[in-house]
């Protein structure tokens, strides 16, 4: 027939009409049909087609196969070739090469989706082998096992192309595709066998896992396996002739399936899964696999052997390792550590996509297909256990079984089931082209536009509906898991689930709930009712429930959560941001499961919730802005008791915002010290604004001096802030002090007045002469009785000290003679050395609160923040006076100086700020989890494994923080013991390590 | 994270056989930081809920095994270890379980003995070796429990490998053996000791863990022979100074998918590589694991009371005065190489013990120590110029200085985890405290006419 014309050519849909002008010219080509032009135009790519069925047609020449190309150009089935051609170019080479395999592909002698058996009997006879014999051994070569393979391949994607609709077919394709990989394992061993000396002394079963497993295959990817042997036929075969021979043979299989020739290459045999992975044993006995799987598995490994099938080699040896596992794989849900691993595994499904991927790939990230796997098989892994109907390896087998157990809804189950079907068929499409193992979509137009043509859809519907299918994904899991639980709490059915509240309360067990009785209680309070709120909780809750699910006390939070929403659950705005913002609704879900005290807080000022919509409101306010904030309000204030609740809720607000900003993470943990000791300024600035106001104190210039962790603005969420007060003269002559004192009295009056919430307590009782002294005191007399007066130990606590609030000349003033009392330029005397270790041994001795042994004291304990402290303070005592680098205020910062100035080794450093950092971080997250303040690390392994969460993240557990705590202060105290006490101690008789 | 899968196969046997038997009263056996035997007796009905939810215990009344305000602790048996014991009668009798100690929420218990060498094994076989040993255990039988200010009196005056025609030795030997035999304990060897009472049994090789909860009921066995026949029986390391003390010379092996990795044919003794660095290990750390393996004031007049006590740090072909020896062994066969340590005591923690000398082992291995030269003479018969010469170096003379390097050892601190190293380190200077506050003989002797 005559070539179309050049325009024809464009208009059929061929992007280079004037190549494929010419080659459709050729001579070879000339008996082409009017439909089979239509047909090439129709498949995937028609230039690709077109210069496939050329190369096809010269070979066949060569091949002397002349008069069969012409009639496959002139008949129906050159229709189905060029759709093949069009869709994959790698098949089309192999076809090239093969061309005698062409009728036999086209004509209809071999069946292109067969039976296992059908594909078993192919390959081993291509391979030389005996089908009948039980042990078949090869006298062929891998090529011819490879060629044999492609061509079964182009079978199965022949069928699968030319179908109708593909995405009905795709789970007989991959049934094929899992059992041609099953029948070139087999091919594989008789290979092997013939290569492998001895080899009839040992029965060796492969079993397939994963998706070959499951008969979920794919065109190409990894198979998992697994190798099981025994002695032959009773013989005797010692244990290291098994492991020789038995690994040999299955190396052999590795390599027959993974080499590359001319011919191309198999895939991978993947036998990492096995017991160990890869350190593991290749082959083992059924006693030994007994042995590792009673003792050593962990819950994961059950899950991968959910899929393990027979597929090749000893039948009964393979029948036998199944029967010892499937009842194990049905146990798994029970096991210690299966909440674990499955939280663990759903982080991996959900949260490790490379983003720039994240859209383009159909496996991983939320809605793709990993995602659908993991909820079917984690509702199978949960509701299998009691019913063996859903005992089953393929994944939608599996969802049709739940779906008829009424464990997922008829409507979700077959909209998961085509979302899955067809995201598999695009994956299909994807790795035909070159059967490269791939999932991730193209980008380039060409590649996108064949893509989309593979699937029978236009480049922009493809687009949509993969975008439709991957948005829907990820609330379809949260709804077929959590929406029955919801049905079963509220009593309500829709007449497709029927969730027994076991089974529901299993399902909440499983994913970490301990309390699934009470959990459902919440969930019924929460969505039952007609109202407006309950019906947005209704949408909202399958999502939470997961979120919860994933924070450290899961009932904790939800309980929270209901307590909240009675609160604010009215309002107009809670349920619509949580509806609205994602961020925020997982914020507030991690925030009420990490913190009794945030959970607390928020139920009684449910406005801080909306922060959590808003991150500029998440920033801890500066010390100017609050003291603005303050000053104004308690001016405005019409009493000093209203000026109290002011300061009060002012502070309890800001406490709120920066716990809720470090558990959003937008603060480190650092940071918290600085923005509570910005917040205890401001406090004392306005309270001092206000008794100097209320005492008529006009004649006096004060400032205050900050002490302790409050001067080194290393504040905790409920410390004690430690002042001393000094006052200037200003006109008030000899009555200044006593203006002073009565302004002293007065702050502290207005920030300690007794309260129900955890104050701030103003303490001045380290000033000079304690509690004995004047509470105020001139400049004058506070500088003369630190030169003159003080002992060591008060001058010590100096260098912790800053002057935080008061008149600005002042506190110049003061800040000047700070440095000077500190800093001795003599550095530390051998007896004000002598002084310091002694007073540190005895606060060792008389400090530590009885009943909390040393270890586990965080802040006096062995090694804990005084030890470190202690250590900073000496050295600065020593050193600052001659270098000036080391002045500094703070724990840490102190360490690098004392580091970088070579007073103390680096790694001394480190080791002395890790214990720090790490008990004042526990201390911290002690506060936020339990809703006060305690000191001791907790005797209640519950507590432990909070703060482990909160502290060290999500793969701590309670003995691994205690162990970590104890390791870095017990080293902590040995640096700590030489540099304060001298060298190595010695223990004398009777004495107790400190 | 490892665990044991619910074995209920094994719950079944075992509640089978106490049916079957009529078994009335199951010991459950566990064992404190020393190494003493603790024993707590149930009742066939309470089994189920021992092995489903485990038996509550007082813990804090039991050396180093809690904290005193955690003091709520579960034992939850091994079914793998339940036995009769023989001396209750076959019928109507008694078994017992070795038990893991649990906290209340299912964890390994942190001060647990087993758990510590479990969690080491568990270490070795992450990277795919499994530790076997075989210990040779020394004790005396004396003829009556020792009192204050009386003499101690051995029941024979034999000596190595005597006949002994007092039929006593002989009969109690025949029944311990027959005894463990029949609790599954396969003995490889027994005889007289050199000293006048003193016999050593060897137990055959097991892996670890097995050949640790073997020990202890070894030591329970030994001891109830012993009373049913008028006799006591003392594994205290060193009962009388001029008599050689009790020792548990253990040989260690590392097999990796049942290849012993210590033998390499044609190496220098067969050695290979890694069993090289291995022996490198337990030397370097021998010093700071003293305090595991002798454990006692008493166990250092073992090691320091000659008689052929390995004193000196260093290890030799067949050498007999060397804390680690490689003994001879038959070329064809690879899975006999092994390593004897010779300095272990029979008073030691079999578990805590193995858990060191493997932790400093493969601590060895893994960062590739270099074995120094072996030692061809028989060490103390050299000068302490001489030793210093060839880099030998003693181990800790006494508790005391034992407890100086051991406190020092970040190695000993992460095989035992910090709560045991800690408890460890309070009791034995306890226990040197104890020592130093007394007059002895000596000094009276000595000192007090004197001057």
């Amino acid at each position: 027939m005559p070539v179309p014309s050049r325009a024809e050519l464009v208009r059929l849909g061929f992007a280079r009409a004037d190549r494929a002008e010419r080659f459709l010219a050729d001579p070879l080509l000339s008996p082409m049909s009017r439909e089979l032009i239509e047909a090439i135009a129709a498949s995937a790519d028609p230039d690709e087609a077109t210069i496939g069925l050329l190369r096809l047609m010269e070979s066949m020449d060569r091949a002397g196969l002349r008069e069969q190309g012409r009639a496959i150009l002139a008949g129906e089935s050159g229709r189905d070739l060029v759709r093949v051609l069009g869709a994959s170019v790698a098949l089309g080479d192999h076809l090239t090469r093969h061309p005698e395999t062409l009728s036999a592909l086209l004509g209809g002698q071999d069946e292109p989706l067969a039976s296992a058996e059908a594909y078993r009997t192919r390959i081993l006879e291509a391979v030389g082998a005996d089908p009948g014999s039980a042990i078949p051994v090869a006298s062929g070569t891998g090529d011819e096992l490879r060629i044999a393979y492609f061509t079964s391949l182009a079978g199965i994607a022949l069928a699968d192309l030319t179908a109708a609709d593909p995405v009905a077919l795709q789970v007989r394709v991959s049934q094929a595709l899992a059992d041609l990989a099953a029948a070139a394992l087999e091919g594989a061993l008789a290979l092997a066998r013939a290569l492998t000396e001895d080899h009839e002394q040992v029965l060796l079963s492969i079993l397939a896992m994963g998706k070959t497993g499951a008969r979920e295959l794919n065109y190409i990817s990894d198979v998992d396996v697994l190798y099981v042997v025994a002695p032959a036929g009773g013989a005797e075969v010692s244990g290291e002739t098994l492991t020789a021979v038995g690994g040999a043979l299955a190396r052999h299989v590795a390599r027959v399936c993974s080499e590359r020739t001319a011919e191309g290459s198999l895939w991978q045999v993947d036998a990492n899964l096995r017991p160990e992975g890869k350190d593991g044993e290749l082959v083992r006995t059924i006693d030994s696999y007994r042995r590792y799987y009673e003792r050593w598995a962990d819950s994961w490994e059950f899950q991968a052997l959910l899929k393990a099938r027979p597929v090749a080699g000893d039948p009964g040896l393979g029948a036998a390792f199944v029967d010892l596992v499937q009842p194990m794989v049905w146990q798994a849900s029970t096991r210690e550590g299966f909440v674990d691993d499955t939280r663990a595994m759903r982080r991996r499904v959900v949260d490790l996509i490379p983003h720039a991927e994240t859209e383009r790939n159909v496996k991983l990230g939320p809605g793709g297909l990993r995602d659908v796997e993991f909820t079917v098989q984690l509702l199978q892994m949960v509701h299998g256990r009691g019913d063996e109907t859903l005992r089953t390896r393929g994944t939608l087998e599996a969802l049709s079984l739940l779906r008829d157990g009424g464990y997922v809804s008829r409507a979700q189950a077959d909209e998961m089931d085509e979302a899955y079907r067809f995201l598999r068929v695009v994956e299909h499409r994807i790795q035909l082209h070159r059967l490269r193992r791939s999932q991730v979509i193209p980008d380039a137009p060409a590649d996108l536009r064949r893509l989309a043509r593979t699937v029978g859809l236009g480049t922009e519907d493809f687009a949509r509906r993969i975008g439709s299918v991957r948005r829907r994904g990820r609330p379809l899991h949260e709804e077929i898991f959590y929406r029955p639980l919801l049905q079963t709490a509220a009593g309500l059915s829709d007449g497709e689930v029927r969730l027994t509240p076991a089974s529901a309360q299993a399902r909440l067990a499983a994913i970490g709930y301990r309390d699934p009785v009470r959990a459902t209680r919440h969930i019924a309070a929460l969505t039952g009712g007609v109202s407006r709120s309950a019906a947005i909780q209704r949408q909202l809750l399958p999502a939470l429930l997961e979120w919860f699910a994933d924070g450290i006390d899961p009932d904790m939070g939800l309980l929270a959560f209901r307590r909240l929403s009675e609160e604010a659950g009215s309002t107009h705005w809670f349920l619509g941001m949580l509806r609205d913002s994602g961020v925020a609704a997982k914020r507030l879900t991690r925030v009420l499961s990490s913190s009794r005290y945030v959970g607390d807080q928020l139920v009684a000022m449910p406005y801080a919730t909306r922060w959590l919509s808003r991150d500029e409101e998440l920033r801890p306010l500066r010390a100017a802005e609050l003291g603005e904030e303050l000053t104004a309000s308690m001016r405005r204030a019409s009493s000093v008791a209203d000026a109290v609740t002011v300061v009060r809720d002012v502070r309890r607000r800001e406490i709120t915002r920066i716990a809720l900003s470090r558990l959003s993470e937008r603060i480190g943990p650092i940071e918290v010290g600085g923005a509570l000791s910005d917040l205890a300024d401001a406090e004392l600035a306005a309270a001092l604004d206000l008794a100097m106001t209320e005492e008529n104190a006009r004649g006096i210039r004060m400032a205050v001096i900050a002490l302790g962790s409050f001067g080194a603005r290393e504040m905790g969420y409920a410390s004690d802030a430690d002042v001393q007060f000094v006052v200037e003269d200003a006109g008030a002559g000899e009555d200044a002090v006593s203006q002073g004192i009565r302004v002293a009295t007065a702050v502290q009056k207005i920030l300690n007045a007794p309260s129900a919430g955890m104050d701030m307590k103003v303490s001045a009782d380290l000033r000079p002469e304690g509690r004995a002294g004047a509470l105020a005191r001139s400049a004058d007399s506070w500088e003369g009785y630190y030169r003159r007066h003080a002992e060591h130990w008060e001058l010590q606590a100096l260098l912790r000290a800053r002057v935080c609030a008061g008149d600005a000349d002042l506190a110049a003033r003061l800040e000047e003679s700070l440095d000077a009392l500190r800093y001795p330029a003599e550095g530390l005397t051998p007896a004000r050395e002598r002084d310091l270790s002694r007073m540190k041994a005895r606060i060792e001795s008389e400090r530590l609160p009885r009943g909390v042994t040393p270890e586990r004291h965080l802040k006096l304990g062995r090694g804990a923040m005084t030890d470190v402290e202690w250590v900073v303070q000496k050295l600065q005592l020593a050193h600052a006076g001659a270098d000036p680098s080391l002045r500094i205020v703070g724990t840490l910062p102190a360490l690098d100086a004392l580091a970088a100035a070579g007073i103390l080794p680096a790694d001394e450093a480190e080791e002395l700020a890790e214990a720090w950092l790490l008990a004042w971080r526990l201390r911290r997250a002690l506060f936020l989890w339990k809703g006060r303040e305690t000191d001791a690390l907790p005797a209640d392994r519950t507590d432990r494994r909070a703060l482990a969460l909160l502290v060290e993240g999500s793969d701590a557990s309670a003995r691994s923080l205690e162990e970590h705590y104890l390791r870095v202060t017990r080293r902590a105290r040995a640096i700590a013991e030489r540099e304060i006490f001298g060298e190595v101690m010695h223990r004398l008789p009777g004495e107790t390590h400190p | 994270m490892r665990q044991t899968v619910p074995m209920e196969r094994h719950h079944d046997d075992v509640i089978r056989t106490v049916q079957d038997r009529d078994v009335r009263f199951i010991r459950l056996w566990f064992c404190d930081v020393v190494g003493t035997l603790k024993s707590v007796a149930i009742s066939p009905a309470d089994l189920e809920t021992a092995f489903t939810e485990g038996i509550g215990i007082d813990g804090s009344t039991i050396e180093g095994l809690t904290r005193a305000y955690e003091s709520d602790m579960l034992l939850r048996p091994d079914p793998g270890t339940f036995q009769t014991l023989p001396w209750r009668g076959e019928v109507s009798g008694t078994a017992r379980m070795m038990c893991d100690v649990l906290t209340p929420d299912g964890e390994a218990a942190a001060s647990d003995p087993r758990r510590v060498l479990k969690d080491v094994m568990d270490r070795a076989e992450a990277k795919g070796l499994e530790y076997f040993t075989h210990p040779e255990i020394e004790f005396y039988l004396f003829q009556e429990q020792w009192r204050d200010g009386q003499p101690l009196r051995p029941i024979d005056n034999a000596g190595y490998f005597d006949h002994v025609h007092h039929a006593g030795g002989q009969d109690f030997r025949r029944t311990v053996i027959s005894y463990l035999e029949a609790m599954n304990i396969q003995v490889e060897y027994s005889h007289h000791e050199n000293g006048p009472g003193q016999n050593e049994i060897d137990l055959r090789y097991a892996d670890a863990l097995t050949t640790a909860d073997n020990i202890l009921t070894f030591r329970t066995v030994v001891k109830e022979v012993a009373l049913s026949m008028g006799q006591v029986a003392s594994f205290m390391p060193k009962p009388m100074f001029d008599r050689p003390g009790n020792g548990m010379h253990t040989h260690l092996s590392l097999f990796s998918n049942g290849k012993n990795v210590f033998h390499e044919p044609g190496a220098e003794f067969g050695l290979s590589r890694t069993a090289r660095q291995f022996i490198a290990g337990l030397l370097r750390h021998a010093s700071e694991y003293a305090v595991l393996t002798n454990q006692f004031v008493n166990s250092y007049k073992r090691l320091w009371g000659a008689q052929e006590a390995p004193s000196f740090i260093c290890w030799g072909h067949n050498n007999r005065s060397a804390l680690v020896r490689v003994p001879f062994h038959k070329p064809t066969k690879g899975t006999s190489s092994r390593v004897e340590f010779r300095g272990l005591d029979s008073a030691a923690n079999p578990y805590l013990a193995f858990a060191a000398l493997l932790g400093a082992g493969m601590k060895g291995i893994e960062e590739e120590y270099e074995l120094p030269e072996g030692a061809e003479d028989t060490v103390w018969q050299l000068t302490d110029r001489e030793r210093r010469a060839l880099g030998i170096d003693p181990l800790p003379t006494d508790l005391y200085r034992a407890l100086e390097a051991f406190e020092e050892s970040e190695l000993m601190a992460e095989i035992l985890g910090e709560q045991v190293f800690e408890h460890i380190l309070r009791n034995k200077h306890d226990e040197w405290h104890t020592y130093r506050s007394q007059v002895t003989g000596v000094e009276l002797e000595t000192t007090f006419g004197r001057i």
